[in-house]
């Protein structure tokens, strides 16, 4: 016992810093080290600064969903509708623009439409007691639909200049949507780590009736989390429209997809209640610097599907994997408090 | 050759819990086995071990010499190792000669089922039960009663079937069904099989059962033949104590003070209208059979369930609970009855569990815990309930049954409570952590506040409570004071609604 302090107190910096990391997270490091170093040897202009930026700018899209997502996996749900809510966003923003509504307003509103998203999904899981993985592919076609509906099925192209510029602008050579998914992962990682919603999430997410019986309103931590995801999806969409000077009604398809696949790289339990933002961030670039190197060695598109189907069963094998582990230490330790 | 069971060395661990603790003994062919033990002794873990369920930690069992290993429940059904569970595991959609065969429907060579020929077997086992039931008749038209006796026939039917096990099989029987039961049970007997009868009601036991097992905290005790050994003997061997001792020793309230908490005609979906009053200081205990519905009134109290009817008064003062957070802000807390699904947050430390109904105190209004007053709440929690854990910072799950439902009474206390409700509170935990439980309980009720203790533990409630309330089919059915309270009374009033 006493050798055991003493190992404790003499922990290297180093080991300080893993350990804030996480020890799961050492492999998840690994991965991203490894991924990184394949497609750096096999083009050179993988890694470069401009990359890393070109890199995180189309990462910011998955990672906002994604900062959703690690709140809602945790409270035990799921949403398969961002893609479509991000492409009805663009599209929605981009026409309000074009009928001569202001920057602001057109932004409020369309951000509102995420709102009520979130809160109809919340509905269908509160009230209609429907599975999230289900409910919210029927948000996933209806809005998906209405996206196509709204401007007839043609892109709206964008022509109001500070909507331009917000996809241009930088700060500090970081354009606006590599800073708002930063603060996202900073401002809703202190919320999830550090509050009083962020306990909620996973008090639920651990058990729901017992969460209940203690205290917690379940129903309104789960809402409240399909509206964050919402918001932040219409968000990071209108951003993305922005980025390409157009809303358009098709894109964002498998967003969520990646989102998903990130949160569960990043040490989420798809059985709710386990997990941190700091892994979602390391999921985020890992499945970014995936896809990215996948198009930049020229792996064909088709062939790129495969790979990244792959890469989330990776994810959720090491997910079981985790779980397997938890329960074997548990069992070891009830057997030693036992004993 | 008379077939013989024997275990050896078999442990089971679940978290926070030492289930089997090197189990060895041996059934033989042609008895009745008697399974003894309070609840949590390890009865039902090892029929589990037994029939493939669970695979043992430890240890292992042989069935004539032979070792066994079973994956599933099925492997063990189809080497001749039946149980019967106290929850029916038929398909109620199906006919009676259909579940009979299950799995092993008589069929031509191409796979296509002869119905007639299951039929015809299938009565041919109905007559040799002497049972006034078609095989045709679907299992959902039947009785409770006969829907067990067709699992029975469905064990029987098995031509190697070597081992038979009854999991509290008359629970739901009448008497003249418990007949029913036991004449076939003698009928197995006399073909050979090991029977091993699991049951609390000591005068089944005597009964049916040729020899008893005595199973305590996870541990066998010993083996005793029926009627060589008197029932105050048998019940000390698997308390492992004179009850009346500790009991006798607690240091309860003598001042039970003013009405603290009135229900007047609650009613929910799931409990009829029910009235009752509970004093400052006075432990009010609540008997009666599982699906009595002492858990639903509760719930509907303290807005768990939705309440149809009824009005709470605390401290004369009318209160709406809508949830059990509005209850708990009101003063009443509940202790819920089922530890691992509605009590422990299995995800969080022990610290996190404690103060998960302390947010609102630790946060400052921006939403933010603070980490300082979090830690002050679960080490007082851990040093006045001397909860067993190295840190604060451990899963709750790690700890022992007994330790994680502190945390969770403790997390219920820290919210400074009028009235505590506690559902079935000792529920699988060791002995020792009990008596510390009841002394709590007795220190809580001198404090002034008003306790519920719902209990299917006779001695418990009998050894606790200041007044008693006996709930049956759904109602209140009488209500007992300390003084008065017998097992028979409350039995009597529980199962048949007078005394």
């Amino acid at each position: 016992m006493s050798n055991g302090n003493e190992n404790i107190k003499k922990k290297s910096a180093f080991r300080k810093v893993l350990d804030a990391i996480g020890g799961d997270k050492l492999i998840l490091l690994g991965a991203i080290i490894l991924v990184f170093a394949v497609f750096t040897s096999l083009n050179k202009n993988f890694l470069t600064l401009q990359n890393m930026i070109n890199l995180l700018v189309a990462a910011s899209l998955v990672g906002m969903v994604a900062v959703g997502h690690t709140y809602l996996i945790i409270a035990g749900q799921n949403d398969l509708s961002p893609g479509s809510l991000a492409a009805f966003s663009g599209v929605m923003a981009a026409l309000l623009l074009s009928w001569g509504i202001p920057f602001l307003p057109a932004i409020l509103i369309t951000l509102l439409s995420g709102v009520v998203v979130g809160l109809f999904n919340a509905w269908m899981v509160n009230k209609i007691k429907l599975e999230s993985f289900i409910a919210t592919l029927v948000t996933q076609a209806v809005v998906r639909g209405f996206a196509f509906i709204i401007c007839d099925g043609k892109p709206v192209a964008i022509s109001n200049p500070t909507f331009i510029a917000m996809g241009k602008a930088r700060l500090i050579g970081i354009p606006v949507s590599v800073w708002l998914m930063l603060l996202s992962f900073v401002i809703f990682g202190f919320i999830l780590a550090k509050t009083k919603f962020g306990r909620s999430v996973y008090a639920i997410g651990g058990s729901t009736e017992a969460a209940r019986l203690a205290g917690l309103n379940p129903k309104k931590v789960v809402t409240l989390c399909f509206i964050l995801i919402g918001v932040l999806t219409s968000l990071g969409g209108i951003v993305f429209a922005a980025r390409m000077n157009a809303g358009q009604p098709s894109a964002n398809v498998n967003l969520e997809f990646d989102a998903i696949t990130a949160v569960i790289l990043g040490g989420v339990s798809f059985t709710g209640g386990v997990g941190s933002m700091g892994g979602t961030v390391l999921g985020v670039i890992l499945i970014q610097a995936f896809n990215t190197g996948l198009i930049m060695v020229n792996v064909p598109t088709f062939w790129q599907y495969v790979a990244r189907g792959g890469l989330l069963l990776f994810a959720l094998t090491s997910d079981y994997i985790r779980k397997e582990k938890r329960d074997k230490e548990l069992l070891a330790a009830s057997m030693k408090n036992a004993a | 050759m008379k077939s013989v069971l024997e275990f050896r060395e078999i442990s089971k661990y679940f978290p926070g819990v030492k289930a089997l603790d090197h189990i060895c003994f041996q059934a033989y062919g042609g008895e009745v086995l008697a399974f003894l033990g309070e609840n949590g002794a390890g009865k039902s873990t090892l029929l589990k071990v037994l029939n493939g369920d669970y695979r043992p930690d430890g240890g292992k069992y042989l069935l004539d010499g032979e070792e066994k290993n079973f994956n599933t429940p099925h492997e063990a059904i189809e080497e001749g190792i039946s149980v019967i569970y106290q929850e029916r595991q038929i398909l109620l959609e199906l006919s009676v000669a259909e579940n009979i065969f299950l799995g092993k429907m008589p069929c031509n060579k191409f796979g296509v089922i002869n119905t007639r020929k299951a039929n015809e077997e299938a009565t041919q086992i109905i007559k040799d039960f002497g049972l006034p039931i078609k095989p045709t008749t679907k299992v959902k038209d039947l009785s409770i009663a006969y829907q067990q006796m067709v699992e029975i026939m469905k064990a029987y039917s098995r031509e190697n079937l070597k081992v038979i096990c009854f999991d509290e099989p008359t629970a739901s029987l009448s008497d003249a069904e418990i007949d029913c039961l036991f004449d076939i049970i003698q009928k197995l007997k006399s073909q050979g099989k090991i029977i091993i009868y699991v049951s609390h009601r000591m005068s089944e036991i005597q009964r049916i059962a040729d020899k008893v097992a005595i199973f305590k905290d996870g541990c066998y005790i010993d083996t005793f033949k029926t009627g060589e050994i008197s029932e105050q003997e048998l019940i000390k061997k698997m308390v492992g104590r004179d009850l009346g001792d500790i009991y006798t020793k607690l240091d309860r309230n003598k001042e039970i003070g003013d009405v603290l908490l009135e229900a007047k005609d609650i009613s929910s979906d799931y409990v009829k209208e029910n009235s009752f009053i509970l004093h400052k200081g006075e432990v009010l205990g609540f008997s009666g059979l599982v699906g009595a519905g002492r858990t639903e009134l509760i719930r509907a109290i303290i807005g768990a369930d939705k309440k149809r009817t009824g009005e709470v008064y605390l401290d004369g003062k009318k209160i709406e609970n809508r949830s059990p957070k509005e209850a708990m802000e009101n003063g009443i807390v509940l202790v819920p009855e089922d530890r691992k699904l509605q009590g422990i947050l299995s995800n969080l430390s022990v610290k996190g569990n404690i103060n998960i109904s302390l947010m609102d105190k630790n946060a400052n209004k921006f939403g933010i815990i603070s980490k300082k007053k979090e830690e002050q709440e679960a080490d007082e929690g851990i040093a006045s309930f001397r909860i067993k854990t190295p840190s604060a910072d451990k899963k709750i799950i790690e700890l022992s049954g007994g330790n994680q439902q502190k945390c969770i009474v403790a997390r219920g206390i820290a919210t400074n409570p009028k009235v505590l409700i506690l559902d079935e509170p000792t529920k699988g935990i060791d002995v020792g952590a009990k008596s510390e439980f009841y002394n709590m309980i007795c220190e809580f009720a001198k404090q002034g506040l008003g306790v519920i203790l719902i209990s299917s533990e006779l001695p418990e409630v009998i050894g606790l409570s200041d007044r008693i309330i006996v709930m049956k089919s759904l109602k209140i059915s009488g209500e007992v004071s300390r003084e008065e309270a017998t097992e028979d009374k409350l039995l009597s009033l529980g199962m048949m609604g007078e005394a």
